[in-house]
């Protein structure tokens, strides 16, 4: 990513840091929550049962999903502000939509909320990573960025 | 400059480095030998054993503090992190069904420390009987408060007895050997604060609460202590009475006080005990020291007016919280709470808006090891929904002396212990939550309310069923304290 692309990335986080209201911190990385803007959702919600509870990115998700014994649903910010890509595990499996790909390219974890992120389709990630002149990225499916994800670390 | 100061430490502290001995200390503490004291005679003892985990596991921080203490006084705190922290955690994994004698489990600590273990065990024994008054089913609330007030006189009345004034926590926690048992003995520390957060969190989970509803909430209590609290290492500082039992601390902000105070008193032993540099006679004297800052007769006649800030009698408090001193970068009633960041105690945990001053009194939230006070039941719902884990919710019905206690499993379904509980909840402007969103103990409570209040006239009551599923999102109202913890390096401090 150039520069100034994350400069800007960095900067509407920062200013939507100030200005939103009710930013907890992140149940899995710890870091703040980061809020929707009216460009972009950055909000990723976890229902489980009568909870919803909000995570940094998608990559803290599913780390994270172990701990909830049980059916989720999982509503993660996509390129349409308002409308969220919706995954479900359900009985220990998860399934999305037809097409749904991730991007998840951050080298450290305060760049989540930016770099990991769900599409609804191959050419909206495409876009995406044009725009932000992403470099060496790949569009993972739920079930590659699954295993991408839950894969110990080196 | 960590390595030179790590240098200065092991190498011993001057005498003119080191806080010098009051000529005022207490003729008692140089005295040897024994003086046993005993539980105020009452009826209400031991009603701890009632709620019997609870009981079990409260017995069990007495023999883990012990066997850290005699680790240290014995020299083997080169084994405090490994066989002591296991021997320790066997017991707290089975712990004793009645309190063991502190004593013979630290022989070689009481011998060097008498004094000191008179200053634990008698305020141990106001920890014990604070909760043995509040768990005893045979009183009426009002009863239980008038006796805590008795027992406070009671307990004053010994020269072991620390003050019940708020002390400045910043300055308790400033001496050159202070934080170092933290950071050297991490998991060891961990215990101790374990069992701090305990013996600070159960006030709220009995106060005014019928003692039938208490162990319940012990369910949720415990396996948080047991499986997270004990083995926690990223607490920034101590657990405060009134972070995790604040309507108990409002209410009674000399005992929270004096409990915060004892366990500072433990931090700044712990510190000493482990501090390398220091000959036996520093180690002495400096916890005499440590003994008489925090002494009931160090403060007498001083109050919480009494202004002298960042110094040993400094007794400010946060202007909404009596039973708690300053803590570092408190102002005014912003503190940093560990795992919930910056927090205004005066203020609704979930959505900024002041807390009522009068009736009802809103509710509270315990969820995730911390205790936050909110506004209304709407509140205390959405903030325990957005939390992972089982949670608990203390609050106010139209009958004051009907306490509603609502405890959730994982997937925030909730129970109540009032069978005929009834929700009214016309969502609108936040600052009037406590209007729109109550708890009535029955419908005719709640028709009554809806006849004295137009306002929200036709407004169906809900079940607790149809309650647990509402959501009312993020209060719009929300202000988040953007400040650095001040605990960290390059913090606020």
């Amino acid at each position: 990513m150039k520069f100034h692309n994350l400069f800007v990335v960095a900067l509407c986080f920062s200013i939507a840091s100030i200005t939103s209201a009710h930013e907890g911190d992140c149940p899995y990385c710890k870091l703040k929550l980061v809020q929707n803007t009216p460009e972009q959702d950055n909000e990723v919600v976890l229902r489980f049962g009568n909870k919803k509870i909000e995570y940094r990115c998608i990559f803290c998700v599913f780390k994270d999903q172990k701990r909830y014994k049980g059916d989720l649903v999982v509503y993660a910010p996509s390129e349409k502000v308002g409308e969220p890509v919706i995954l479900k595990r359900t009985e220990g499996k998860w399934t999305g939509p037809d097409g749904v790909v991730f991007l998840n390219s951050f080298k450290k974890h305060v760049d989540c909320a930016a770099l990991s992120r769900a599409f609804s389709n191959s050419a909206a990630y495409d876009a995406y990573v044009k725009k932000n002149d992403l470099k060496d990225t790949k569009a993972f499916t739920l079930v590659e960025f699954i295993d991408f994800v839950v894969k110990p670390a080196k | 400059m960590i390595a030179l100061l790590s240098l200065v430490l092991s190498a011993g502290f001057g005498q003119d480095q080191l806080p010098p001995v009051p000529p005022d200390l207490p003729s008692w503490i140089r005295a040897k030998g024994m003086d046993e004291l005993y539980y105020k005679s009452a009826p209400y003892n031991w009603s701890i054993n009632r709620i019997p985990k609870f009981a079990r596991d409260m017995y069990a921080t007495g023999v883990g503090h012990s066997m850290a203490y005699e680790a240290l006084a014995s020299g083997r705190e080169a084994e405090l992190e490994t066989t002591t922290f296991e021997r320790i955690n066997r017991i707290l994994k089975n712990p004793p069904r009645l309190p063991v004698e502190e004593m013979a489990l630290s022989p070689t600590f009481v011998r060097k420390y008498g004094y000191l273990e008179k200053v634990f065990d008698w305020a141990h024994t106001l920890h014990f009987q604070t909760i043995d008054v509040l768990a005893y089913p045979g009183w009426s609330d009002s009863r239980k408060e008038q006796e805590l007030e008795e027992l406070w006189s009671f307990y004053q009345s010994e020269p072991y007895a620390l003050t019940g004034l708020p002390m400045n926590m910043e300055y308790l926690d400033s001496f050159p050997y202070s934080k170092g048992f933290r950071q050297k003995y991490p998991k060891v520390n961990g215990l101790f604060w374990g069992y701090h957060w305990l013996q600070t969190v159960n006030y709220d989970m009995l106060y005014r609460v019928p003692t039938a509803d208490q162990a319940p909430q012990y369910e949720v209590i415990g396996e948080r202590y047991r499986e997270v609290e004990l083995y926690n290492e990223t607490r920034d500082f101590m657990p405060m009475t009134a972070e995790l039992s604040p309507r108990f601390a409002k209410r009674f902000p000399q005992l929270a006080n004096a409990f915060d105070n004892l366990h500072m008193l433990h931090d700044n032993v712990n510190d000493i005990l482990s501090q390398p540099g220091l000959t036996d006679l520093q180690r002495e004297q400096q916890i005499q020291i440590a003994i008489y800052r925090v002494l009931d007769s160090t403060h007498r006649g001083e109050s919480e007016d009494t202004l002298r800030p960042n110094s040993l009698h400094d007794h400010r408090h946060p202007p909404s919280m009596p039973g708690m001193g300053m803590m570092v970068g408190s102002d005014e009633d912003e503190m940093y709470m560990s795992g919930m960041g910056w927090m205004n105690m005066s203020e609704c945990g979930h959505c900024s808006v002041p807390m009522p001053e009068e009736e009802p009194w809103g509710a509270t939230v315990t969820a995730d090891g911390w205790t936050m006070s909110v506004r209304c039941l709407m509140c205390a719902r959405d903030m325990a929904s957005e939390t992972p884990g089982r949670a608990i919710i203390r609050a106010a019905t139209e009958d004051p002396k009907k306490l509603l206690i609502l405890v959730s499993d994982d997937e925030g379904n909730w129970t109540s212990n009032i069978s005929k509980v009834v929700f009214l909840e016309k969502f609108g402007e936040h600052p009037d939550c406590s209007g729109w969103s109550r708890a009535f103990t029955n419908d005719s409570a709640l028709k009554q309310y809806l006849v004295a209040n137009p306002e929200y006239a036709g407004m169906p009551g809900l079940n607790l069923s149809a309650w647990s599923k509402l959501n009312q999102g993020k209060p719009d109202t929300y202000r988040r304290i953007d400040r650095p913890n001040p605990y960290k390096r390059g913090g606020n401090k």
